[in-house]
């Protein structure tokens, strides 16, 4: 919707795993019983994706109307400036949630072996699909959204809001990002370049499916 | 990015913090007092050099990204502390030392921080260096300039082949295939009846290299013994889910895995997580960094480990080895890996060789004779004796043994110990690699 390439997205997906860690980590030395660590990954994951906002208000706003070079280059830079200082708060060696990821155990599918954990990562983003597919399409918020991405001048003509559409919808996408990387966290560890690692993927994901 | 210690004199600064009051008489002031001072400094550099007083300055090269960077910081952290403890105690033949710290990246800016150590900083001995990739082009420019480089864990290797057999100033580490080729020794000796295995590494040199050491080493222990499937994802790779269907898929008795930073962590986990090591034996040569991370959770017992060079629980280790684990761990609640072992024998041999070039006389020696002392020089390192092979390479031992959980930890540690010698399991000097384990007598 905002026409604009953000890079920076594998570094929001990092932020949520680090701070994900960290939450889980207080959690288990506060004596919370392992089988709920799910919640505050999940709710750590969400409310980190809060720093959407500060980017979009603070920063990308001025390149909106710039060449597509600037964006490119300003969200690259936030790329670099999170990776360092991930490295600054976490360190640089890998970080995990130790034993967690086999809290709920394991169940034999098909002659296989799969962890529970998988299964509800799987089912989470099931739910989180059908839940931004309900607000585009049944929410007054959604029906904002879908017009400005299809014309923005017009939207703004009929008293849309442009710069809160565009730091609610930015807000969203970062939160979408940061709770990836939260619950991705359990199954594997976090290094402070893994955002550098997705971004390649999200080039990908945005060649089959377009900027939105 | 340079770091010198605390102690330099920054000539701006030692007037005192400047504040929004400053009038132009004073900044001018101030601005001729820092010229002056910098004047004096640079006046005053050649002279102690040729006088051989004051601090004598040592270069370091070390990473700080990426996925080697808990490697460089390990290393950089050992010679701090050796330096710490050196200073304190007096220093080299009375001089203080002072590290200058630089990044080590990719080749091309690392050999120009390399030159900038040498020709600017006027450092007597350049310590560190980590990837092959970038020693193997910093190998030359250490010719070229004629000044001591000793490196913590890169070699001068192409591959498995060495392309400076007979080097002056260059000091290498132990060839990289060493913990491939000591758990090839040590699998036959642990896991009985093995007939087929399947491997997993780095789709770079090392994980290539270590896969093909291995499998060398093996065939000469059990000749019969079948390869079934090789896999390279790339290094940083964070899932390894299909590759472990593929490993489950191949029924291999053994699985050989080279991972050696957080992927080795990774790969255990979501192994644990599909019961792989329920029905496959496992050898993890992992190169040492990460032991702290492999926690019982999902770490099973029974399996082959490596710690490289330096194990930090051993029960035999040195009083010395004792108290740096000790204060590692109250500085960085960490336990030290390998690498601060390869950087404090570094350090500790140079000061032994200045010392021993030195002579009775305590005369600082030149940088030619500090080599001569260098080579072949035997001495107590971290993890025990360790010396210089005479082409320069590092000779010392490696530490491997079976993962248990019987322990004070939450990760797991090895028992029994196994001790190997690069004597034994480090291809002699200008040999080929392949051909000398063909001629082992087994």
């Amino acid at each position: 919707m905002q026409k604009i390439f953000n890079l920076a997205c594998g570094s929001f997906y990092a932020l949520g795993a680090y701070v994900g860690i960290s939450a889980v980590q207080a959690y288990t030395s506060a004596g919370g019983p392992p089988w709920l660590f799910i919640l505050p990954l999940a709710v750590a994951g969400l409310l980190v994706g809060g720093i959407g906002v500060v980017v979009e208000r603070g920063l990308l706003r001025f390149v909106y109307d710039r060449d597509e070079t600037f964006q490119l280059l300003m969200t690259f830079a936030i790329v670099l400036m999170m990776e360092d200082a991930i490295r600054l708060t976490w360190g640089t060696a890998p970080r995990s949630t130790a034993g967690l990821y086999l809290a709920y155990g394991q169940i034999g599918v098909l002659g296989a072996t799969a962890p529970v954990y998988n299964l509800i990562v799987i089912a989470a983003s099931l739910a989180i699909a059908l839940a931004i597919g309900w607000l585009l399409t049944r929410t007054a918020f959604g029906r904002i959204i879908r017009a400005t991405a299809d014309n923005r001048d017009m939207a703004e003509a009929l008293g849309v809001d442009m710069r809160r559409v565009y730091a609610k919808v930015f807000t969203l996408g970062t939160a979408l990002g940061t709770l990836g990387g939260a619950l991705v966290i359990p199954a594997t560890a976090a290094m402070s370049e893994m955002g550098i690692e997705l971004i390649v993927e999200a080039f990908a994901v945005v060649v089959i499916g377009g900027l939105g | 990015m340079t770091r010198l210690s605390p102690a330099t004199p920054d000539p701006l600064r030692a007037q005192g913090p400047r504040d929004h009051d400053t009038s132009r008489r004073q900044f001018l002031k101030l601005l001729s007092a820092g010229a002056g001072a910098a004047t004096a400094t640079r006046l005053d550099a050649p002279f102690a050099s040729a006088q051989a007083t004051g601090p004598v300055k040592l270069g370091v090269l070390t990473i700080r990204a990426g996925v080697a960077a808990p490697v460089g910081a390990a290393g950089l952290r050992a010679t701090e502390w050796w330096a710490e403890r050196l200073n304190k105690g007096g220093g080299i033949l009375g001089r203080q030392v002072q590290l200058v710290v630089e990044e080590e990246s990719n080749p091309k800016d690392t050999v120009e921080r390399y030159r900038k150590l040498v020709l600017q900083d006027k450092v007597e001995v350049v310590l560190g260096g980590i990837s092959t990739g970038v020693t193997l082009a910093l190998g030359p420019v250490a010719e070229d300039l004629g000044t001591p480089w000793l490196s913590w864990d890169g070699t001068t290797q192409k591959g498995v082949e060495e392309t400076m057999p007979n080097p002056k100033w260059t000091f290498k580490s132990v060839d990289n295939e060493v913990e491939a080729i000591v758990a090839g020794i040590l699998t036959p000796k642990y896991f009985k009846g093995i007939k087929t295995v399947a491997g997993i590494g780095n789709d770079y040199s090392y994980g290539h290299d270590c896969w093909e050491s291995y499998q060398a080493v093996l065939k000469r222990y059990i000749p019969d013994v079948k390869f079934v499937l090789e896999l390279f994802p790339k290094l940083g790779v964070t899932d390894f889910s299909s590759h472990i269907a593929a490993i489950q898929q191949s029924k291999a008795d053994l699985l050989m895995c080279s991972f050696w930073s957080g992927d080795a962590t990774i790969i255990m986990k979501q192994a644990a997580a599909v019961g792989l090591f329920k029905t496959m034996k496992g050898v993890f040569t992992t190169a040492g960094g990460v032991h702290d991370s492999l926690k019982k959770e999902f770490t099973p017992e029974g399996l082959l480990l490596g710690y490289n060079t330096m194990y930090f629980d051993d029960p035999k280790a040195s009083p010395l080895l004792k108290q740096f684990v000790h204060e590692y761990k109250a500085r960085y609640n960490e336990y030290p890996p390998y690498e601060c072992d390869h950087a404090f024998f570094n350090a500790e041999s140079y000061k032994v060789a200045v010392e021993k070039a030195a002579g009775a006389g305590k005369k600082w020696p030149d940088k030619a004779q500090v080599v001569k002392a260098l080579e072949g020089l035997e001495i107590e390192s971290l993890s025990g004796r360790r010396s210089w092979r005479e082409d320069h390479v590092q000779m010392c031992n490696f530490y491997q043994g079976i993962t248990t959980h019987k322990n004070a930890y939450d990760f797991v540690t090895i028992s029994p110990i196994e001790i190997v010698s690069t004597k034994q399991a480090m291809k002699p000097a200008g040999s080929k690699l392949f051909d000398w384990i063909n001629g082992w007598k087994v």
